[in-house]
């Protein structure tokens, strides 16, 4: 009971990105496109879940006053060893998401969630955290993205929508389109949370 | 009166141990990732370069490294402010034939440093291909390099003129090239590499 809630959190009622304001930094600059923000979502969500597990794990070793220190070296451990692991072995996916994974260092949705729940928590209550936790940010990211890449290039997932006639608003696939976007959906959900 | 503050030693030592073995623990693993996927990252990055080599070049069978030394001693005559920029040269062969040069540079000047860019020239001066190897600009901005929209761009442009990099779209015949809408640095950056190839190949084709 308590796991499916820990894993359904984190992807509508305590979204990452809408709601906990978390990682904003990645979020604004990687979501051009529907395809990259769902690579750089699933990249995450492999990362948190991998953080939160170790930092459950560790959680009675590590003294509550250098928890923060501790936090950032298993976690840049972490990421660099999954980035090696990929280049080596899956340079397919390599390819395709390697380029996210050293941004990946610097998102606080990762360290948020080890000081807000895995330090405290099981270490099954804190996979379902990161998978949940994750499934939302790949969620946000991709509309994000989906929003961006519809009105900045006209197309979708790569494919075209309205044919070359389509005059497309370059503002929305740069930064202040990111902005713009986020700002316009985070309204949105506030405002139907509130007729809710 | 003075409010001394009391230092617990023991607990400063005791935390400071845990942090440092924390750090030694995640050091050893990355050492042992590094060691274990060393070799295979390495291969694949030769035979990465021998494909690209191969596409930026296509009329080329086989290819020859320009050594080191020379390609140093090149570097100092074009008047390259980072030798380092310079990374590798190649002889295009098709049998005993020289059908063409592939440089490779690496460009600090991206928005996120250094971008790896290869480039092909054909001996009579036209640029063959350009390709991006290593970067790590921006998703969806500058890393837009990579796609052919992009660097296709400068096939067909002469490697003796200086090419410019230009918001709107060129006038043909003019060696330039449009820059990525919001990643100028990026396309500045490459351009740079294709150029200082440029240089290189004026000096290998004598």
């Amino acid at each position: 009971m308590n796991f499916i809630k820990n894993l359904t959190r984190g992807i509508i009622k305590e979204n990452p990105t809408f709601v906990l304001v978390l990682g904003m930094c990645p979020t604004l600059a990687v979501t051009t496109s529907a395809i990259n923000g769902m690579g750089m979502g699933l990249a995450t969500t492999a990362v948190l879940v991998g953080s939160n597990v170790a930092i459950s794990a560790l959680r009675k070793v590590i003294p509550n006053s250098i928890r923060i220190p501790a936090f950032v070296v298993i976690i840049a451990s972490f990421v660099t060893i999954i980035g090696m692991l990929m280049k080596a072995y899956v340079p397919a996916l390599d390819a395709a998401l390697g380029l996210f994974i050293p941004l990946i260092v610097v998102n606080c949705v990762i360290l948020g969630r080890a000081e807000a729940f895995a330090f405290s928590n099981g270490i099954a209550d804190s996979f379902a955290d990161g998978l949940g936790m994750g499934l939302g940010f790949t969620l946000s990211l991709t509309v994000l993205g989906s929003v961006r890449e519809i009105l900045g290039a006209g197309s979708i997932f790569g494919l075209s929508l309205f044919g070359a006639s389509y005059e497309p608003v370059i503002l929305m696939i740069l930064p202040p389109g990111a902005f713009l976007t986020l700002g316009l959906l985070m309204g949105l959900i506030n405002w139907k949370k509130k007729k809710a | 009166m003075e409010n001394k503050v009391q230092i617990d030693w023991k607990n400063v030592f005791k935390l400071g141990f845990i942090l440092f073995a924390i750090s030694a623990v995640a050091a050893c693993c990355l050492a042992l990732t590094n060691y274990v996927t060393a070799g295979t990252i390495e291969k694949m990055n030769l035979a990465t370069n021998q494909t690209a080599r191969q596409e930026v070049l296509s009329e080329a069978v086989d290819f020859e490294e320009i050594p080191a030394e020379d390609l140093t001693k090149i570097g100092t005559e074009i008047g390259l402010d980072n030798p380092d920029e310079l990374v590798e040269a190649y002889i295009g062969k098709n049998g005993n034939e020289v059908v063409g040069y592939t440089v490779k540079t690496a460009p600090q000047s991206g928005y996120s440093g250094e971008v790896q860019v290869l480039i092909g020239i054909s001996t009579d001066g036209i640029v063959q291909g350009v390709t991006i190897l290593e970067h790590s600009e921006t998703p969806g901005l500058g890393a837009q390099a990579t796609l052919p929209k992009f660097k296709d761009q400068y096939k067909g442009l002469t490697a003796s003129e200086k090419i410019t990099v230009v918001k709107s779209t060129p006038v043909s015949g003019s060696n330039s090239i449009q820059a990525i809408t919001g990643a100028t640095i990026t396309s500045r950056a490459v351009t740079l590499g294709v150029n200082i190839s440029n240089e290189v190949y004026q000096i290998l084709s004598k």
